[in-house]
């Protein structure tokens, strides 16, 4: 089954005005309203939000109007209002889920250096992980 | 209205700038272009993890470097505005028959076969 599309960004065209979420390379997550898009799937997006996820726990942290640059999208999908609602998450407020981001990622930081040191010491050489950072 | 029309509207508004690799530019926009290439004034520049910070007076940044553009809420009003006033003059141009614009309102000049004018009026 193939459905005929129009081709290439025309597409979004259907998008417009909806709620979607929008997944970046660097792997943040925005959710806002689709008001306008290009032949370079270039976006505008109004009444945006970051979503941040920490375990169980998610915030957002508002940005308004944003035009994002076609290239650095992932993927965009439209955001199911009804499943929003009860979602097995509790949402907390942008400070506490940046305050959880942090320590996060402290503690991996610190995990990583002890996993470099005691492979060292048993004559290995660590690489980091790196899939966590886009290389553009 | 397309992405880069509404970047032209923020002329003169402050935005923030990220770029790819992280860097945010907090500025005035003073210009850009098709490619996205931007001139940005009065700019505070913020290193990716957010600590360290350089003051500059302007500064140029490449389209193709950029990763999102954050503009203020009022400059997509501003762009409602603007369409709702062209829809107007749009069928307000219909309505007195199109093409003859400018009747009566400029001056008509009347000109010999050298071209010199003869009269204006």
């Amino acid at each position: 089954m193939m459905a005929n599309f129009p081709p290439g960004t025309a597409t979004l065209l259907e998008e417009i005005d909806k709620k979607l979420m929008v997944v970046l390379r660097d792997g943040r997550t925005l959710i806002g309203y689709l008001r306008s898009i290009d032949q370079f799937a270039n976006l505008v997006l109004h009444r945006t939000i970051e979503r941040i996820h920490v375990g169980k726990e998610y915030g957002d942290i508002p940005h308004g109007v944003l035009i994002i640059r076609g290239e650095n999208v992932v993927l965009l999908g439209e955001v199911a209002q009804e499943k929003e609602m009860n979602m097995p998450l509790k949402k907390v407020s942008g400070n506490e889920i940046l305050k959880a981001r942090k320590k996060e990622q402290e503690q991996k930081t610190d995990q990583d250096k002890r996993m470099a040191k005691a492979l060292r010491e048993r004559g290995l050489n660590y690489i980091p992980d790196l899939s966590h950072d886009d290389m553009f | 209205m397309l992405p880069l029309t509404l970047l032209r509207t923020a002329q003169n508004h402050p935005m923030l700038v990220e770029l790819k690799n992280g860097e945010t530019y907090n500025g005035h926009l003073v210009s850009c272009d098709n490619w996205m290439n931007i001139n940005l004034r009065e700019v505070i520049c913020t290193s990716r993890d957010g600590d360290k910070f350089w003051k500059m007076p302007e500064c140029y940044i490449r389209g193709s470097t950029i990763k999102y553009l954050r503009i203020p809420d009022e400059v997509i009003d501003m762009v409602k505005e603007e369409t709702v006033v062209k829809a107007r003059s749009r069928t307000d141009m219909k309505g007195r028959g199109g093409g003859q614009r400018n009747r009566g309102g400029g001056q008509s000049k009347t000109l010999d076969s050298d071209g010199d004018c003869l009269t204006v009026g």
